[in-house]
């Protein structure tokens, strides 16, 4: 009966191990010398990534079920609290340590006034990750969730002698605390109804039964939760306000992992909990899903477009390609979210390059807008080839992951009978991609013009200047003028190593796996043992039964995924991707661009960055969410 | 009695968004939040009430005791409310370093971020 | 959009999402009317299971221990952001509050306020050590008690005046009890791990049910966590009383 359960001391590990970390940084940093606060805080992360990957590799073929405070379920009721490992789960938590890894090798002696508090906060963050990518246990899951977002508020505000972090920080923290008492509304609702709060048995006390009133608005509470964490259209108004602000090592976090942990807990929660109620899993759920996922991808890519300050176009570049991993998941097929998850780690190595890679030339070059860095980027070569690649293994370069992760959710849609599906995300990553190599042409290669088709192009241009060996504040008189204003602090010639190199070692991760054989398979099977909820259910309760998964199947779908025709495809996203940003770059075609600007102008003003407007949206969204959700599960 | 013990839930909720949205002041604004806070913590321990019952503490009951009400509600309640605290006390730091950098504190003068 | 907009949009979304929760809530239970069997079953099991009189602290920090792990990490990541926030920038500096008449120093307090505060200050103290080790009896636990605890700097502060403040209440230790908190939680929850079971197992000695030293590990959370969460309030007040009375902008 305790066939799933697992003794290894590594699960615990891989929380204990940051949690410790933080804890000593947060107390006893202010002892350390600089050097020893990043090492530690490195080496930290480096040992949690490693015990994530154990994880992920031995619970490949059966899951770990690990009961803490040593509570094991007793007649068929659950009393503690479990992690239930998975390949999918741990895969996400290791994303997540890789970045932090990254992210602290970065900014070496680079966050001095905070002593070890930034490093603290980090680990913490990896911690919360961890622990929500592994857990079992709703109400855990939601002190995960708010775990996570604390930390992420305290880090976007860093540079707070700036308005526009603070600005960010707060839209932030109000939209997603509203998020967090959403999902804990929801969790309220199940435990009244089940008398549970393990993902397992809820969804064993709903599973055949039809749902009524309250099922239906909790599902929508926890959905509308998760969701304006994943900065879903109409959720997403604080997205860019917060990625476009906070100081770049924290972006690469908040890109790569953040966003993407909403996700992953919808489609957590409605595979255990949801998946199994009569007449749930049907095509109008599916729609629901897919429609906010192409919304939320199209807005992302034309908003990205009309960007001109670098972070803040990023920004949008990352919820575009959040809607793509959205129309994955929202396939509820295994192979849709294998082909989301091998996205997901694909493009976070991208986007956390690029990230990195923008963070090269503010620090060497003290802007982020597109415009004023027009031609400067000469003698930041290898910044420029990074943030070239990574902009085109955002739109799907093969031999990267993506391209792989692109062919399989493809393949899914096309086995869900919606092969339009394929356009949609082409277009999405042709306009994104496109709307960064454009950045890079002109940046690096001094192309197109120094003004903005639109007349009023906005006022989000504050670099939010990153708190280094440089004073917190900026005159405003000095961010205008020409070459005097910069000889007035001497730049160090060449950036350095530490973080010139990072990006491009996560570049050269991402072509890595790409290469591995068998990823496909790998990923398929995972997700397929992720979205078995019975066979779940049975694992958690210890009880028998509980059909296996027709993992062999998915898998040998996903090996034949791959394939010529998705090569093409893909590498005729790239070059349209590089036609895009060659067509706005050319002086001629100004008036197409201005036409399109002012045919966008009434999007642009949606994103007015004042919190009272993101909660109205909030709310609606939520109504809206609590409408569809009657629908699709009736 | 239902209606009404349910009702507050969302009344608070309600309002407290209400107050969040109209708020022509960020401390006014945290404190709204903070009152959609409290909505969720009575909810919990609205669901894990029993009618006469007691508080789930085991000493010096009197010779007959009712039912003890829900304590994992009650767990989960003292949860949120040192996770509401922390998020409060973090949007007040916010505030305080909004008003010394912009000057104001009305949320709808906020322009440093927007397209 | 214009506030005008703002509103009637409001209006229409709130009122949706009303009939939404209203519907929610229509599913619930006749309040009062049932009791879960989760509930039902550690009232029963838990005070003999593990020597306590409060259930409550018996879930958190016990059946729910890991919860009440990453709950307290919450708060510290809250004190964390606050000192990040709250620090002082480039330009700024920190400056002594001084009196505006600069031929004389601050008044000292007035002896009835002084012994108020000494009073008051005293009587929390005891308060607050009463309910951090006494969390597994009555109502109370490391949480309510560490706030209370740091409520001490408080009085302390309206008692006197800021720099008698920072001479008792030195940064170095509230970090230093902050991060010791959190790491014994870590730390005693390893215990669980080296005897054989399961991270936090209640592994050490549960005692006799009522009496001052009881509960196992149960006790020894609540005091680590009042711990942490006193010197995490306490760092707290300190940073804001920094922002209003001490922390300026340099003049140029």
């Amino acid at each position: 009966m305790d066939h799933f359960v697992s003794m290894s001391a590594v699960i615990p590990a891989s929380v204990v191990v940051p949690l410790i970390g933080a804890a000593l940084m947060a107390g006893f940093s202010g002892q350390l010398p600089r050097w020893a606060r990043d090492l530690i805080a490195i080496a930290v992360a480096i040992a949690t990534c490693t015990l994530t990957l154990i994880l992920m590799v031995s619970s490949a073929g059966r899951p770990m079920i690990y009961w803490f405070s040593g509570w094991r379920p007793a007649g068929g009721m659950v009393i503690g609290i479990d992690y239930a490992v998975g390949p999918l789960g741990a895969g996400m938590a290791s994303l997540a340590g890789l970045l932090v890894v990254a992210a602290l090798v970065y900014c070496w002696r680079y966050f001095d006034g905070a002593r070890g508090r930034y490093h603290a906060l980090v680990l913490i963050f990896l911690a919360g990750s961890v622990d929500f990518c592994l857990t079992g246990d709703l109400f855990n899951l939601f002190v995960a969730f708010e775990l996570v977002a604390v930390t992420a508020f305290g880090l976007t505000g860093y540079n707070a002698g700036h308005p526009a972090p603070l600005q960010g920080a707060i839209n932030f923290a109000v939209t997603n605390s509203l998020g967090g008492m959403t999902v804990l509304m929801g969790v309220g609702f199940l435990y009244a109804r089940t008398g549970s709060l393990n993902l397992a048995q809820i969804g064993q006390a709903l599973a055949g039964r039809h749902p009524d009133g309250l099922v239906v608005v909790a599902f929508a509470l926890l959905a509308g939760g998760f969701l304006i964490k994943a900065a879903v259209v109409p959720f997403h108004f604080w997205l860019p306000d917060a990625y476009g602000s906070a100081p770049i090592p924290v972006c690469v976090l908040f890109a790569g992992v953040l966003s993407e942990l909403g996700l992953f807990g919808l489609i957590r929660v409605w595979v255990t909990v949801f998946s199994g109620l009569a007449g749930g899993p049907g095509p109008r759920m599916r729609a629901v899903l897919l429609g906010l996922g192409i919304a939320t991808a199209l807005v992302g890519a034309v908003m990205a477009l009309a960007q001109t300050q670098l972070k803040r176009m990023l920004a949008f570049v990352t919820m575009s390609h959040l809607g793509i991993y959205l129309i994955g998941v929202g396939l509820l097929t295994p192979l849709g979210l294998a082909g989301a998850s091998l996205l997901v780690i694909g493009d976070a190595l991208a986007k956390s390059a690029l990230f990195l890679g923008v963070g090269v030339v503010q620090h060497q070059r003290r802007s982020v807008s597109e415009l004023k860095l027009r031609g400067r980027g000469r003698g930041l070569a290898i910044t420029g080839v990074t943030v070239a690649l990574g902009a085109l293994v955002l739109a799907d370069l093969p031999p990267f992951v993506s391209s792989d992760g692109h062919a399989l959710l493809v393949s899914a849609a096309d086995q869900a009978g919606l092969p339009w599906l394929e356009i949609v995300i082409a277009l999405t990553v042709v306009l994104s991609s496109g709307a960064v190599l454009r950045a890079a042409g002109r940046i690096w290669l001094g192309w197109g013009t120094a003004e903005s088709p639109s007349p009023d192009a906005g006022t989000a241009d504050d670099s939010g200047d990153e708190a280094e060996d440089r004073p917190d504040t900026t005159d405003p008189a000095a961010s205008d003028d020409g070459p005097e204003g910069r000889e007035r602090s001497p730049r160090p010639s060449r950036a350095p190593l530490t973080m010139v190199l990072p990006p491009l070692a996560l570049l050269a991760i991402g072509l890595g796996l790409g290469l591995a054989p068998g990823l496909e398979a790998h990923s398929a099977a995972a997700a397929a043992a992720f979205s078995d909820r019975a066979a779940y259910a049975a694992q958690v309760l210890g009880t028998r039964g509980g059909p296996t998964t027709a993992s062999g199947r998915v898998a040998a779908a996903a090996s034949h995924a791959v394939s010529a025709g998705g090569l093409l495809t893909d590498l005729g996203q790239v070059a349209v991707a590089l036609c895009v940003a060659a067509i706005a770059l050319d002086r001629r075609t100004v008036r197409l661009r201005r036409a399109l600007a002012t045919g966008t102008e009434w999007l642009r003003r949606l994103h007015s960055g004042l919190v009272g407007d993101q909660v109205t949206w909030l709310v609606a969204g939520l109504a809206l969410l609590a409408a569809l959700a009657g629908v699709a599960l009736r | 009695m239902s209606v009404l013990a349910y009702g507050v839930v969302a009344w608070l909720f309600l309002i407290g968004i209400y107050g969040v949205v109209t708020s022509r002041n960020l401390i006014h604004l945290v404190v709204c939040l903070s009152v959609a806070q409290s909505a969720t913590d009575i909810l919990l321990l609205e669901i894990g009430y029993r009618a006469g019952g007691h508080a789930p503490v085991f000493v010096n009951l009197p010779a007959h005791p009712g039912p003890a009400v829900d304590a994992v509600m009650q767990a989960l309640a003292l949860t949120d409310v040192v996770v509401g605290a922390a998020v409060t006390a973090l949007l007040l730091a916010l505030v305080v370093q909004v008003h010394k950098r912009a000057g104001t504190l009305d949320p709808d003068q906020l322009r440093a971020t927007r397209d | 959009m214009s506030r005008r907009a703002r509103l009637v949009f409001f209006a229409v979304a709130v009122a949706a999402l009303a009939v939404a929760l209203g519907v929610g809530l229509a599913g619930l239970p006749s309040f009062g009317a049932q009791l879960s069997a989760y509930a039902r079953m550690l009232n029963e099991l838990a005070p003999g299971q593990r020597h306590v009189t409060d259930v409550v602290s018996a879930i958190s920090f016990d059946y729910r221990g890991i919860d009440t792990l990453f709950e307290e990490f919450i708060l510290l990541s809250a004190v964390a952001g606050i000192s990040v926030l709250l620090r002082p920038l480039s330009d700024e500096t920190r400056r002594l509050p001084q009196d505006k008449a600069p031929d004389r120093t601050i008044p000292p307090p007035s002896p009835a306020v002084w012994l108020l505060a000494v009073f008051l200050s005293s009587l929390l103290l005891l308060t607050g050590i009463e309910t951090v080790t006494h969390g597994q009896l009555t109502p109370g636990g490391g949480f309510q008690g560490g706030v209370i605890l740091a409520s001490v700097l408080y009085v302390v502060y309206l008692g006197t005046n800021y720099v008698t403040v920072e001479r008792f209440q030195p940064d170095a230790l509230l970090e230093a009890s902050d991060g010791l908190g959190a790491s014994g939680y870590v730390l005693i929850g390893l215990l669980g791990l080296l005897a054989g079971t399961s991270f936090l197992s209640n592994v050490v000695g549960l005692g006799v049910t009522g009496d001052a030293v009881s509960g196992g590990t149960i006790q020894l959370l609540n005091v680590v966590v009042g711990v942490e969460v006193a010197g995490g309030f306490a760092i707290l007040a300190s940073e804001f009383l920094d922002q209003t009375s001490v922390i300026r902008t340099k003049r140029r």
